[in-house]
């Protein structure tokens, strides 16, 4: 996320471009550029094809599978699924940027705390807090309407968490961090003398955030934005589980329905297409976010002191993070506990399926352990590619590789299915489609990361090796490489998070009797035990918030 | 970043990932290794009654429409006959499984499948998914439940019925018919399962030959008016009904039983018994062995074990199924179908018209 490639003080910038321009001479000639073209064109032409096989699908399905969704469905999911996505995108921004606010830029008691329970409910997939909420608040039968009941002896009404309110509630919870994380580097980033110049001019307090400090946090607040709008298009288990009907779970009871796959395939063009709009507009929104230059005479905004706005500002922080932290994380454990406690269920928890605990739990780990790994090798030669050689072609092949993004779970399993049925029949239904699934989906974040820590490290570094007597190759291992090596892993342990979350395309790819957690957790809660499934789920949390706090730690304030 | 973090952190990942592998026996590709040899030593046109004497071992692949706590004791119980079998589970909805055996036509997976209702087996069967197998205990069972071709054998009856909360309905107010479940009076006081599960599937489909398309259409449209909530599945609706949060439930006899068990005040009807109505529907289960299955004699050994009286015994005994073969005692409280009058549904024909369930589904936009 600290992409501050800060320019180099201009006194050495001539030499250095001279020396440059020399290297680049001396590197053309070289075979290596186009070795690395070729790898990167490569890597972009695996994560390419599920998403052409599956255009390719839609557009080559029959005309009555189109004609029959034309007429009863898919507007009524666009609309669905729009509106689901700029309701929780808002809900996101506005409580990601406010939380942002209050811990960055003012004097909230306890700012350190918060910005962890902030951050941490990225450990837990929607799906699971969705199950949480839906166990507590299900009207009638929910724990809260019947403790209310029980207390005041008379049916209570509460906001139910189906449909599409609950869907949104749910969805803004779980992905919020995303906002607050980008707009929180943005807050702090902000040069005391902007809204100084503004209270200069007489802008009250309220007005000077509106007119400065928002406008400022602009190019991170969409890009938090627009990541949030790509998970909605991709969710599945919330919207299954709180039964609001969107593309991704259209295309999933489509593919559980009637033994058809043009349909199925119909949606999911559609779906990428509209994934692929968003994406654009992210990767633009990217080109754009040029980081602001620090000069020396950079100080911190001042603190905003609250004053009689502190104990609001404080009940409200501490209600983000208890619905979205506290809660899940306290009625996980407490079902937990029941479990362990009930002989019969700890029974049923330990041997399920066709395979024990430690089975399904290994199996996520090392299948998200692979694809991390994977992820960020396959991201290695498309970043030096993009970074080190810019050109037109780079640039596409580096586009091309973010379209993973655009390709939502369910989508990616159908093309597989499909494609590896038919194309590689020995690699369908082995643990090994898991991965590829897994790959194909994140390595736009690993390639984001590769690329962030490459344009960190200065190409002199190499050309020093260059023109010592390297080879590019030599270079690359003895120089570059360890520079990056903390960006690889950050970028792995993203890609490691977001693989064990992963439901969608592990439910419909895993061979029989391959279980993960979240598969683990998905089955049990959909079966309505959810107090076996609560140690899956409590774990599957607790180790997705290793490779997370291992990411926060990298920003300075969550050190 | 220093160093020495990101050193600790990998070295927490590693234990983290050492300490889960010595709990699981073996890793997975291990058991293929040695599965691969004895499974490829029976050929697949082995005639049905030849495997006696081959030891039965290896991976068995179930992919099973019965959800897994249905189908969990049933294996446990075969496992302890055949300890040498690795059974392989993949449990899912039925027409989810049946996807997924068409597209693995060319390249088989699964030695069985289980299913909740006949359609979806008899509609497989018609495209050429199983390879034929009769058990000897066939000849026992009564002959509608199995296959002429003996691509599909039944294991179970489940009747679909109506259960209630004893709190929150009088005696005199209970339904007789499922066609009062469309009555106002029960306005959002109703929980059934939805479009994707099997035995509501079913029941449509069985309702579509009974009563046609608009009656069938109008019904579905009168339980939508009614403002039923339909959920993934039907534990929730009978724990649902248990709670008290609805008071009827659209189930399969046994979820009536099994919320019995847990201590909740329900009840049950066994509707559409009266003169003119429609009759007691019922769902039959069944198995198949699937064609180009990797380890047929263990899934025909799997396929005799179900039939078998200690197979049949556990359907009634652990989930109270009605169980086709004749002798096998019912669980205490479960009411023999005998006094009951069922609707009879020509299988073989619904299933020509699975489709059209589907579209009759998507057009209503059934949850």
């Amino acid at each position: 996320m600290n992409r501050s490639d800060a320019p180099m003080p201009p006194a050495l910038v001539s030499p250095l471009q001279r020396l440059r321009a020399a290297s680049n001479r001396l590197t053309t000639r070289s075979a290596f550029p186009v070795l690395l073209a070729g790898l990167a064109g490569l890597v972009a032409l695996f994560l390419a094809v599920p998403v052409v096989y599956i255009i390719l699908r839609a557009v080559g399905a029959d005309g009555e599978a189109w004609q029959r969704l034309l007429q009863a469905r898919l507007w009524k999911l666009l609309g669905n699924t729009l509106l689901l996505m700029l309701a929780v995108t808002g809900g996101a921004l506005v409580t990601g940027a406010s939380m942002a606010w209050l811990t960055e830029r003012s004097d909230l008691p306890g700012r350190k705390y918060f910005r962890w329970m902030f951050a941490l409910p990225l450990a837990i997939p929607a799906y699971i807090g969705g199950i949480v909420h839906l166990a507590l608040l299900r009207p009638r039968g929910g724990m809260l309407p019947r403790l209310l009941e029980n207390l005041l002896g008379q049916p209570v009404y509460t906001p139910s968490p189906l449909g599409f309110w609950g869907a949104a509630f749910i969805l803004i919870l779980f992905t919020f961090p995303y906002v607050y994380l980008l707009s929180g580097a943005a807050f702090r980033s902000q040069h005391a003398s902007l809204e100084e110049a503004a209270r200069m001019l007489g802008y009250r307090p309220l007005r000077t955030f509106f007119s400065v400090a928002l406008p400022a946090m602009r190019p991170g607040l969409l890009a938090g934005a627009l990541l949030v709008a790509l998970d909605i298009l991709a969710e599945y288990g919330t919207v299954a589980l709180l039964r609001y009907e969107t593309f991704s779970s259209a295309i999933f009871v489509q593919l559980s329905g009637r033994y058809d796959r043009s349909a199925a395939a119909v949606l999911s063009g559609v779906l990428v297409g509209l994934a692929v709009i968003i994406l654009w507009a992210e990767l633009r929104s990217q080109g754009r976010a040029r980081f602001t230059q620090m000069e020396s005479s950079w100080r911190p905004a001042p603190t905003i002191r609250l004053g009689k706005w502190r104990i609001p500002a404080l009940l409200v922080a501490g209600g983000v993070a208890f619905t979205s932290l506290l809660v899940p994380v306290g009625v996980l454990t407490t079902w937990s506990i029941q479990a362990v406690l009930d002989p019969e269920t700890l029974r049923s928890v330990l041997h399920s399926g066709s395979m024990g605990f430690s089975n399904f739990a290994w199996n996520s780990l090392w299948t998200s352990f692979l694809a991390a790994l994977l992820a960020i090798t396959l991201s290695v030669p498309v970043a030096l590619f993009s970074v080190r050689h810019p050109s037109r072609i780079s640039r596409f092949i580096a586009r091309v590789c973010q379209v993973g993004y655009a390709i939502p779970g369910v989508v990616i399993a159908l093309s597989l299915v499909l494609l590896v049925n038919r194309a590689l029949p020995f690699l369908y239904a082995t643990p090994l489609i898991v991965v590829i699934a897994y790959v194909l989906r994140h390595v736009p974040q690993a390639v984001r990361a590769s690329e962030a820590a490459l344009n960190q490290v200065s190409p002199t570094l190499e050309e020093a090796a260059r023109v010592s007597g390297r080879t590019p190759v030599q270079a690359f291992v003895q120089v570059t490489f360890p520079l990056i090596l903390p960006g690889l892993l950050a970028g792995g342990a993203l890609v490691f998070l977001t693989s064990l979350k992963e439901l969608p395309a592990t439910l419909l790819l895993r061979p029989a009797g391959f279980d993960t957690l979240a598969v683990r957790v998905w089955v049990w809660a959909s079966d309505g035990f959810y107090v076996q499934a609560a140690p899956a789920a409590l774990f599957l949390v607790l180790i997705s918030a290793v490779p997370l706090s291992f990411l926060l730690r990298r920003e300075q304030i969550f050190k | 970043m220093s160093l020495p973090r990101i050193a600790s952190l990998l070295f927490i990942l590693v234990l983290l990932l050492t300490a889960c592998t010595p709990a699981s026996p073996a890793t997975p590709e291990v058991p293929t290794a040695a599965a691969l040899p004895e499974s490829t030593d029976v050929p697949t046109d082995v005639a049905a009654t030849e495997t006696v004497d081959q030891p039965i071992s290896g991976k068995l692949v179930i992919y099973s429409g019965r959800s897994e706590p249905l189908i969990q004791p049933v294996i446990d119980a075969f496992k302890a006959e055949y300890p040498e079998v690795e059974v392989l589970l993949k449990a899912g909805s039925n027409s989810e499984i049946a996807n997924a055996l068409i597209e693995e036509q060319a390249n088989t997976q699964a030695d069985l499948f289980i299913t909740t209702e006949l359609f979806t087996v008899q509609s497989l069967a018609q495209q050429g998914i199983f390879q034929p197998y009769r058990p000897a205990a066939a000849d026992q069972l009564p002959p509608e439940f199995v296959d002429p071709n003996n691509n599909w054998i039944g294991l179970t009856l489940r009747a679909r019925v109506i259960m209630y909360n004893t709190d929150l309905v009088v005696p005199e107010d209970l339904p007789t018919s499922i066609f009062d479940l469309t009555d106002p009076k029960w306005k959002g006081k109703i929980a059934a399962a939805g479009s994707t599960n099997g035995s509501m599937q079913a029941q449509i489909a069985a309702m579509r030959q009974l009563l046609g398309e608009e009656e069938t259409e109008a019904w579905l449209q009168g339980l939508l008016d009614n403002e039923v909530t339909f959920f993934g599945g039907h534990t929730d609706v009978r724990k649902a009904v248990g709670a008290g949060e609805f008071a009827l439930g659209l189930v399969n006899h046994y979820y009536y039983h099994l919320q019995l068990a847990e201590g909740s005040k329900v009840g049950v009807i066994y509707p559409d018994q009266g003169d003119g109505q429609l009759g007691l529907i019922t769902n039959t289960t069944a198995v198949a062995v699937v064609k180009g299955a990797q380890n047929v004699s263990a899934a025909q050994a799997f396929v005799d074990f179900l039939v078998s009286e200690q197979g049949q015994k556990l359907f009634a005994e652990q989930n109270y199924e009605y169980p086709l073969l004749p002798g096998v005692p019912l669980r205490d409280g479960v009411q023999p179908l005998e006094s009951f009058r069922l609707a009879e549904v020509n299988v073989a024909e619904a299933a020509l018209d699975s489709d059209a369930t589907f579209d009759l589904m998507e057009k209503l936009e059934l949850p």
